[in-house]
């Protein structure tokens, strides 16, 4: 596959920015750096590595950062002549990013990975294979970090990749070995994704616009959605949570840079593969550049923003840029992107100094991972169902019952989010609280949302939806019932088990009562196992369906005073349809009269009066059917002889009608009408 | 680019082949062996080729829906895939197509589709028909005539049928099926292309009649409207131009949808049709209209003899006739029971609960039988508690208040003309036509 000079040249602008970061940063910093070393990594040009350039994140050594910065600051000299004005434009957007960048290292050619370890900085690394040899000595393995190889190596497609993905994975495991986290750390939640990204073909076109995030360019507009070699962990070593932002990006760059040696390689650009090596030589040491920035914390964005204009400077002058990108108004702009994981920060204020940071972290490193994702899937053409989702999954860490329900609007942070223990008491809480419905929907509500976002599947999960679905129906909030039932039938088709024959039933009341077509209460019955059928709560809502079906009121209102569990809350809805229908049936069919106080019990209204605290003393609803007839314009009449109410079924046939339901309110649902909310708190 | 693919491809596969052979202890001279199966069978490919070009050039419509044929018993299927397996440079002899119309990778990706599907790899198949049949169809709506129809609605065909087996096939192996609906959508393309005025109209009720399988089978039967529409709504072609077969079939499917809509009238009439255009040697096809048809005559009012029902083995139905006529109500619901999963599944189910109110009719109008033989001057009130006890006999156990309702609706339905005395408790029928006829006004209220 040939790629268009263009985007090469788009690639090798990201080398130039890297180059030209850590020239910035070294500027800044004022580091005098040991030409002997430069001389070193220039002549010395080892084998492109696509993997390398991970290395920056997982190793950090300050020295050999600056070596690098070093080394890069040469290379930029050398490698102006050959360059495209896209590159310098390129350079100009990437500046602000610069220090924490993600620095390719030569000392371990041939992993092409990005994918970053937990590792904390191992500043000792010791690269050789020997190591990695010897700890890759069965038995001495944690089996989760055996799975962990195996689901690496089940995603290669070929003995090639295999081949590769084998080289990585040692790698990991020296490192792991290395830091001491070879048995502390949990491998079943390591990504594999970026590796398998990596082995995939075809990456680095769009990866060379990534970094481009906030040029004015608009050649790809895929950028945003730019692969992030980057994990977590190492987001949570930088600096601050301002950083983080910028951490993402550079994440990207980084791996752009570990993937597009191959091509390079295959279009035998020599000063590309030069620079390559230069690159791939630094052995970064990013951790070093930010050491020595940490002390200056309260820099962030202006730092980062001094350094771009000294970038911008460099770069643009050096390579004599004709495209002047950078202009103060698009840095602004950038910089108030880079801030806006800031907010979350905000959100959690006084739950001391150390959680804004970790906020902005996570914020950061969901972002980046979804962004992973995203540039996985339709980069390499790999489906989304591939991506080991279990590793982006947030655990949270919220210790609160107590939450109020806010619509996400950005990436979970789990430190608002409850782990599910703390979801289970808050259940309970929920369960057992005197509060009104609203109170607890929505509390509900945020337990549902922290169950999303956890993925947490499980029984639990179904009771809380039952809960939930319950107590709506009790409510009458339809919507809310609706929904829950949605997740339920997910939830019960994937074998988790609950109240499942409960809610069939309701969900086969609510179908008929909302008038769904034929075929798909058909189906729905169809699909009933004769199990569900023998159900009680089943074999009534079957029961209801058919006095629906036929018109059968008497058969109807016996049901409904014998409704199960919550279902005559769901016939509650079609009550006043079905008593309009009755009235109209038997004022065409009684002659000449009818006494009310047998409509007042066929229809339901005895009953209804029970509803309404009468307890023991059944009422015979006479005054409610009473009102109903006239409020639905039937005529009743007074029989001297029995001393009875009678309808006067003749004159009402011809003037029932429906009324207009009196509790209308805009938004459809009488039980969140504004007066219940002012009388909420 | 692809074609160079396979070219390696199946020259791999024509060497695999070779070292099984020649690894074969029976096989005296090996080579010289191969060597003549694989002329052998680029002569059959060139041959198959050749037929090919000479139907697209002497626009044999025909001849080349057969050429092009997959699923058939005699399709050239399996003559295909073995000289593709054997042959030794397949795509430069399918590549002579291109001379005459530019249908070579049409028909190398068609090759190819016999070759997964003799091999029984059915998604594969499927994958490789869809880009075949679209390049078909590209050229198809190049060509002003539609001396091709026959060959389009035979790719269309096999597209459906191929699609369901790949879906089981995906099933089969954990998948979520979706080819199905992809030939869904192809077919949609399709009858984009035939549904214009013009030659090729004729041809589009084949394809309704295959997008409407298709519908069905996926459970999305409200997309069937907008083609409905389409084939309804033109002027300019009448509908009695298209071949009889298409017809019954449309008219089957549609009177289906108006089962599923309650509009008995209108299923009756389209049943009908197809009923009285079906050709009666087509004994599945009949047994299938009158499944539909029974039920929606019925709840009209018309009841089939015996002897139909059995000779189209539609005995599920035997029981719920008799009802109907002993006004039993009891064996209905049996009747109803003991089927109510091929019912459910069929979905006249909800049209069949509904007789019960007719049987309800027919036991009202025999007690007036009874009771005009006994007291014609009395005969149309009928007491309250006749009818308790004459459902007693049925083993229906109801009490008054129930009756009660149950006649109310019959009369409200307008099955029983008459009145209720709640003070009473007796129906008074009218004197005049107590049990007026249904025609089909039964459902409409």
């Amino acid at each position: 596959m040939q790629l268009p000079v263009n985007d090469s040249y788009g690639q090798s602008s990201e080398h130039f920015q890297q180059v030209q970061n850590n020239n910035s940063l070294q500027q800044e910093q004022q580091d005098p750096l040991p030409s002997s070393q430069q001389d070193t990594h220039v002549t010395h040009i080892p084998e492109p590595s696509p993997s390398d350039h991970q290395k920056p994140l997982k190793f950090h050594s300050s020295v050999q950062q600056f070596t690098s910065l070093e080394a890069s600051k040469q290379r930029m000299s050398k490698l102006q002549i050959p360059t495209n004005p896209r590159i310098t434009q390129n350079l100009g957007v990437v500046i602000s990013n610069g220090p924490k960048g993600a620095l390719p290292d030569s000392s371990k050619p041939q992993k092409p990975a990005y994918i970053s370890i937990r590792g904390k900085s191992s500043i000792n690394k010791v690269s050789s294979d020997d190591i990695a040899d010897a700890t890759l000595q069965p038995g001495m393995f944690p089996p989760s970090l055996r799975a962990y190889v195996e689901r690496a190596l089940a995603l290669c497609k070929d003995d090639a990749q295999k081949a590769v993905c084998q080289d990585y994975l040692k790698e990991i495991i020296t490192q792991a070995s290395c830091d001491g986290s070879l048995f502390s750390k949990d491998w079943d939640i390591e990504p594999l994704y970026a590796l398998s990204s990596m082995l995939a073909k075809g990456i680095s076109k769009q990866v060379a616009a990534s970094v481009k995030l906030d040029s004015v360019s608009t050649r790809r507009v895929k950028s945003r959605w730019e692969p992030v070699g980057e994990k977590l962990e190492d987001i949570k070593d930088s600096i601050d949570a301002d950083s983080s932002k910028t951490e993402v990006l550079e994440g990207s760059k980084g791996q752009e840079f570990a993937v597009s040696p191959k091509k390079w390689e295959k279009q035998e650009t020599t000063w590309i593969n030069q620079q390559q090596h230069h690159i791939t030589s630094t052995k970064p040491s990013k951790r070093g550049g930010q050491k020595i920035k940490k002390p200056d914390p309260g820099t962030g964005g202006v730092g980062t923003s001094s350094e771009s204009d000294t970038d911008l400077d460099q770069g643009g002058f050096h390579l004599g840029s004709l495209l002047t990108t950078e202009t103060p108004e698009e840095k602004r702009k950038r910089q108030t992107r880079t801030k806006r994981f800031e907010r979350s920060k905000e959100y959690s204020g006084p739950k001391g100094s150390t959680k804004p940071k970790l906020q902005g972290n996570a914020s950061s490193r969901r972002a980046s991972a979804i962004r992973l994702v995203m540039s996985v899937g339709d980069v390499n053409g790999q489906a989304v169902e591939d991506i080991n989702w279990d590793s982006l999954t947030i655990r949270g860490t919220c210790q609160e019952i107590e939450k109020r329900y806010l619509r996400l609007t950005s990436a979970p942070d789990p430190s608002t989010v409850r782990p599910e223990d703390v979801l289970r008491k808050a259940l309970a809480m929920v369960q057992s609280t005197p509060k009104n419905y609203l109170y607890k929907c929505e509390q509900l509500k945020s337990i549902r949302q922290d169950l999303t976002v956890q993925r947490i599947r499980n029984e639990f999960t179904v009771q809380v939806y039952e809960t939930h679905a319950r107590m709506a129906l009790e409510a009458g909030d339809l919507a809310e019932y609706n929904q829950c039932q949605a997740q339920l039938k997910g939830l019960y088709s994937e074998g988790i088990s609950g109240s499942y024959n409960e809610f069939t039933a309701y969900s086969l009341l609510y179908m008929v009562f909302q008038n769904v077509n034929n075929r798909d209460l058909l189906s729905s019955m169809a699909r009933l196992s004769h199990a569900a059928r023998q159900d009680e709560a089943v074999r009534h809502a079957l029961a209801v369906r058919s006095a629906v079906a036929t018109g059968n009121y008497t058969s109807f209102f016996r049901l409904y005073r014998t409704a199960p569990k919550m279902s005559s809350f769901l016939m509650d809805l079609h009550v006043e349809r079905m008593r309009f229908e009755a009235v109209k049936c038997m004022s065409r069919s009684y002659r000449p009269t009818l006494p009310l106080s047998f409509m007042a019990r066929t229809l339901g209204f005895s009953s209804l009066s029970l509803v309404n605290g009468l307890d023991e003393k059944e009422s015979d609803g006479l005054e409610d059917c009473e009102e109903w007839l006239k409020t639905h314009g039937a005529q009743v009449v007074y029989e001297s002889s029995t001393n009875e109410l009678m309808l006067e079924t003749k004159m009402s046939a011809a003037t029932l009608f429906m009324p207009e339901p009196e509790d209308v309110v805009p938004h459809g649902d009488a039980n969140l009408a504004v007066n219940d909310f002012l009388t909420r708190s | 680019m692809w074609a160079r693919e396979r070219e390696e491809r199946e020259r791999e596969m024509a060497l695999d082949r070779r070292d099984s052979v020649s690894s074969a202890p029976w096989r005296g001279n090996a080579a010289g062996s191969l060597f003549f199966a694989a002329a052998e069978a680029s002569r059959k490919l060139a041959e198959y080729v050749n037929s090919v070009i000479e139907a697209l050039s002497t626009q044999n419509g025909r001849t080349l829906a057969s050429l092009l044929a997959i699923s058939s018993p005699n399709s050239f299927c399996e003559l295909v895939a073995s000289a593709l397996e054997l042959a030794k440079e397949p795509i430069k002899i399918l590549k002579q197509v291109d001379k005459h119309a530019p249908l070579g990778d049409m028909l190398s990706n068609h090759t190819k589709c016999m070759h997964s599907y003799h091999q029984r790899r059915y998604v594969e198949a499927f994958n490789a028909l869809e880009k075949s049949a679209n390049m078909f169809l590209q050229e198809f709506r190049s060509w002003e005539s539609a001396w091709a129809m026959e060959a389009l609605h035979t790719i269309v065909y096999e597209l459906r049928t191929l699609a369901q087996m790949a879906d089981r096939e995906m099933v089969a192996n954990g998948k979520i099926p979706d080819k199905l609906k992809g030939a869904g959508s192809f077919l949609m393309k399709v009858f984009g292309a035939l549904a214009g005025k013009g030659p090729k109209r004729v041809g589009a009720l084949y394809v309704t009649c295959q997008l409407f399988k298709v519908y069905f089978k996926l459970g999305t039967v409200h997309l069937c409207r907008s083609v409905i529409r389409s084939i309804e709504t033109a002027r300019v072609f009448d509908f009695e131009e298209f071949p009889a077969r298409d017809r019954v079939t449309y008219m089957y499917y549609t009177g289906r949808l108006e089962v599923f809509n309650d509009n008995f009238m209108g299923a009756e009439k389209k049943l009908m049709y197809a009923l009285r255009h079906c050709h009666s040697s087509k004994r599945t096809n009949v047994r299938m209209i009158l499944k539909y048809l029974v039920p929606v005559k019925l709840s009209l009012g018309t009841l089939p003899k015996e002897w139909l029902l059995q000779k189209y083995n539609l005995r599920e139905y035997l029981n719920v006739v008799r009802a109907l006529r002993r006004g039993d109500i009891k064996l209905l619901r049996h009747a109803l029971h003991a089927n109510e999963d091929g019912f459910l599944r069929s979905g006249v189910y909800l049209v069949l609960e509904k007789l019960e109110q007719q049987v309800y009719r027919r036991l009202m109008k025999k007690i007036h039988i009874i009771q005009k033989l006994k007291d014609p001057a009395r005969a149309h009130q009928i007491k309250m508690e006749v009818i308790v006890k004459a459902l007693s006999w049925l083993d229906i156990s109801m009490d008054v208040e129930e009756v009660e309702c149950i006649m109310a609706i019959l009369i409200h339905k307008n099955y029983i003309k008459g009145y209720f005395s709640h003070k009473s408790k007796v129906v008074v029928l009218s004197k005049q036509d107590p049990f007026p006829k249904l025609n089909g006004r039964a459902n409409i209220l």
